[in-house]
């Protein structure tokens, strides 16, 4: 692959990346959402590329699933728990955002090394951008533990998915039909359940900090 | 054929298990335990078979166990176990029947017995590394559900369950490195591979690889000091469950120890032999001693259990020690002497705990100092128990005396061997067999004594009721087999031939011969038990036949009739009885040192004056030594780690996330 796919691919790959980076940076919610869905837009990119380069259908019909899915419904189902919310800014994060991007920028790099080995395998322009993905997994998951809102860790879960499927699309060249679709089922039903956990930590507690969940521990 | 029995009978039982998950609650008990009986007829045809034969079969089943398959094969030693787990499994599978009739059966009942037994029944089959190590497993763990089974009524059985499965899974362990260590050496996992590679293995490997794997059967055959789970687990498991565990799965350990030590290993070396010896003799002296101070009468059959474990582990012992100095003769005779007490102690063990089972259903507890009197409300119950209990007090004429003279004379004939460490060894086993002897005879007096004779202590015994026909034929078929191994116990000897020959490196077979009695062929020795039963009988029926033509002339004027325990006096009330208690206190002043019992006396003394007592209460506790010495210190450590530990996790979401991060983070930098 050369030419204006592969640089489409590239591009694709890295607002993936940026997208996270954004997750780190900005601090109102209905912003993290509409980054949710420039993601889900961009993988969407990459695997109809892919798709269309190699000919495959089922790769196509993957494509399509995740533009639905990640591109349009998850964040739609997101922006409207955050509509229904009356302070929507993430206010206290408990890394502050420029130690955050800091700590970004470390996460990245790791990636970078760790992958090596990874590329090594079958060096070639795509496999060189699977620690894109990687990054943004690591980044997921620091949004995780870092941030303190129910809908952040949502947005934190759903970066570390995106990753994953990054990294399957550039790795693998696209996963099986079947697996794509369960884990997209997957993820929106985990989407459901923690916007209902959201919802009711609301109605009860009056906000969304996780850690005032404190007491269920043993 | 054989291979066809026994196969029919492993699957008989699975279809039994299955079944007893799946009928509804009326069929459930009877779809259960009958294929479980018929599965153990099949077993004992198929195992019996390969005894009588001689001729062991093995197949190889490639689809089931991924990468190496199953293997299996009986030979005469795994044989000998499959039989006599079979024997315990008919009759605790036909005692089932009426023991689960009183109350609705659950299915946890229903299912694990038959899958239990089904595991116990695979194990002596095993003949590879994998299959052997998933059989165990599956013994462990069906065996903790049924002992789990009741834990709903009683909670101290949450409690037995985790240092059942703590130390079962240690041991488990244990085999698990010593066998895989074991495999990697001799470059095969089949048993026959290994075998064939046996005098080729260094002998520190060999060494390592013996102490790992006997430490590991060592703690399933409930050896002192890694017995602590049995002694709680035994009594808090349902009665037929305690049979088999104490009946069939307790001998595997000593199977274990057979099989990689004489079959696997080749014998190897002295002090291997020396250690299992040491294990048994403590194992012999302490659960005998514990079995006397006992008034629970499970908990006293379990450490009933242990020392007769012990005394078959001392056999073990003395016999390989004395065939790694080239003793062949006498080791041939002791391991055989070994075999002997291991299948009596199952067949009369196994009736004692379905005794207990059915005191502890006609009564509702199992405290010896509450019953009394049971031999009028029960008697057949208390003829199978009385039998049992002369039994494993080695009484002539029953299976007991046969195989633990036949012991004794094994460990005697052995003396002057090439090694002195052997000489000391089998000095200590004569040593042991004189203490264990006197303490088991205190044990089962007190049980049979307070348990079935006098009055009932507690309105509970008074109004006890005779249990039903299906359990008493359970205990009765085991009573049976006491009483016709007691009186011919030669036809036990060609069997038990066949399994030292297969077992033993340096031994030779055909140390006693085959007949009626016991002859020790080249050594001196013999006993007849038959001619001894025949003339006490006839010494019986004469001079009761004597006392009855001639009262006057035999000085009985008029017969006097009293009650047994009364002391001749009567009427006396229950209160001033003698109890199980009080029975077994001069011993523990004796022995106060090993025992350590916990008094805990209270005199609550009348208002006017404090030279009246109003109520006096006390309360003994006897715990387990070894476990506080040696369990509860590392206990602690475990416990205070745990607390550390727990302050860590304080419920907040984002330090188990972080944690979690952290954790890959740290990986990901290891890796690169």
């Amino acid at each position: 692959m050369a030419g204006a796919p592969l640089d489409l691919v590239q591009l694709s790959a890295g607002v993936v990346l940026a997208g996270a980076v954004l997750a780190l940076w900005r601090r109102d919610l209905r912003a993290l959402t509409s980054v949710l869905a420039l993601q889900g837009c961009a993988l969407a990119t990459l695997a109809i590329v892919l798709a269309v380069h190699n000919g495959a259908v089922g790769l196509g019909v993957v494509a399509g699933v995740v533009l639905v899915a990640k591109g349009f419904v998850i964040p739609g189902l997101l922006a409207r728990a955050v509509r229904a919310a009356p302070g929507s800014r993430e206010t206290a994060p408990l890394v502050n955002v420029p130690a955050s991007l800091v700590a970004a920028a470390v996460l990245v790099v790791l990636s970078y090394v760790v992958a090596g080995p990874l590329t090594a395998l079958f060096p070639s322009p795509l496999t060189r951008l699977a620690p894109l993905g990687l990054a943004t997994v690591l980044l997921g998951f620091f949004v995780l533990v870092t941030r303190r809102k129910a809908v952040s860790q949502i947005v934190g879960l759903l970066l570390v998915d995106n990753g994953v499927a990054l990294v399957a699309f550039l790795l693998t060249a696209g996963v099986p039909l079947l697996v794509e679709l369960g884990t997209s089922l997957d993820v929106l039903l985990v989407v459901v359940v923690l916007q209902v956990l959201a919802t009711a930590m609301r109605a009860r507690f009056g906000q969304f900090d996780l850690d005032q969940l404190r007491e269920l521990h043993d | 054929m054989s291979a066809t029995a026994y196969l029919t009978g492993l699957g008989a039982a699975g279809i039994a298990a299955v079944l007893g998950a799946l009928l509804p609650t009326r069929w459930r008990l009877l779809g259960a335990m009958v294929p479980g009986a018929l599965a153990c007829l099949a077993a004992l045809v198929g195992s019996g078979q390969v005894l009588l034969s001689g001729r062991s079969f093995s197949l190889h089943v490639a689809q089931v166990l991924p990468f190496t398959g199953i293997d299996l094969s009986l030979d005469p030693l795994g044989a000998l176990f499959v039989a006599t787990t079979a024997i315990v499994g008919l009759a605790a599978s036909c005692y089932s029947v009426g023991y689960g009739a009183h109350r609705a059966p659950g299915r946890t009942a229903t299912a694990t017995v038959p899958a239990f037994l089904a595991t116990l029944l695979l194990v002596p089959a095993a003949a590879s590394v994998a299959t052997f190590m998933v059989a165990w497993e599956l013994m462990a763990l069906t065996s903790l559900l049924a002992l789990l089974t009741e834990h709903r009524q009683r909670p101290e059985t949450r409690d037995a369950a985790q240092w059942y499965a703590g130390m079962t899974h240690a041991g488990a362990a244990a085999v698990l490195l010593g066998l895989v260590l074991l495999a990697a050496h001799a470059g095969g996992q089949s048993f026959a591979a290994i075998a064939a590679h046996r005098g080729r293995l260094s002998a520190p490997v060999a060494s390592a690889v013996f102490v790992l794997t006997a430490l590991g059967f060592a703690s399933k055959a409930g050896a002192v000091p890694l017995h602590v789970w049995l002694p709680r687990a035994h009594p808090e498991a349902p009665s037929p469950v305690s049979a088999l565990m104490s009946g069939a799965m307790v001998n595997l350990g000593v199977y274990g120890i057979l099989r990689t030590g004489q079959d696997l290993l080749g014998g190897g070396q002295l002090w291997w032999w020396l250690l299992v010896a040491a294990l048994g003799v403590a194992s012999a002296f302490f659960g005998a001693l514990h079995a006397a101070a006992s008034t629970d009468v499970k908990r006293l059959l379990a450490y009933s259990t242990v020392d007769n474990v012990g005394l078959v582990l001392v056999g073990v012992g003395a016999a390989g020690a004395l065939a790694a100095g080239g003793e062949r003769v006498p080791a041939g005779l002791v391991l055989l002497a070994a075999l002997f007490h291991l299948v009596n102690h199952a067949l009369f063990k196994g009736c004692l705990f379905l005794g207990a089972g059915a005191l502890q259903q006609a009564t509702g507890t199992r405290d010896l100092d509450r019953l009394g009197g049971l031999a009028r409300r029960m008697p057949v119950t208390a003829a199978l128990f009385a039998v049992a209990a002369l039994s494993i007090s080695a009484l002539p004429g029953l299976n007991g005396f046969a195989s633990e003279w036949l012991l004794l004379e094994g460990l005697l004939h052995g003396f002057a061997s090439r090694s002195s460490l052997t000489d000391a060894a089998l000095l200590a086993g004569v040593a042991v067999f004189a203490v264990t002897g006197g303490l088991t005879a205190t044990a089962f007096v007190k049980a049979v004594g307070v348990g079935f004779l006098g009055r009932a202590r507690s309105e509970a015994a008074r109004s006890a009721l005779e249990v039903r026909p299906s359990m008493l034929a359970g205990g009765g078929l085991l009573a049976g087999g006491c009483v016709v191994l007691g009186v011919v116990p030669g036809v036990a000897v060609p069997v038990l031939d066949r399994a030292v020959a297969a077992t033993l490196a340096g031994g030779a077979p055909g140390a006693v011969r085959a007949g009626l009695g016991l002859d020790l062929a080249s050594l001196d020795g013999a006993i007849a038990p038959a001619l001894l039963v025949e003339g006490l009988l006839a010494a019986a029926i004469v001079s009761w036949g004597v006392l009855r033509l001639f009262p006057r002339g035999a000085g009985l004027r008029r017969p006097r009739r009293s009650e047994a325990w009364g002391c001749g006096q009567e009427p006396q009330s229950a209160r001033t009885e003698i109890t199980a208690t009080s029975f077994a206190e001069p011993l523990q002043r004796v022995f106060a040192d090993v025992l350590r019992p916990d008094h805990d006396l209270e005199v609550t003394h009348a208002d006017e004056s404090r030279y009246f007592p109003e109520a006096i209460s006390f309360h003994q506790r006897i715990d387990d030594a070894v476990e506080r010495v040696a369990y509860g210190p590392v206990i602690g450590v475990v416990a205070r780690w745990g607390r550390l530990a727990r302050r860590g996790p304080n419920g907040s979401v984002h330090r188990y996330l972080g944690l979690g991060f952290a954790a890959l983070v740290l990986i990901l930098v290891f890796l690169a």
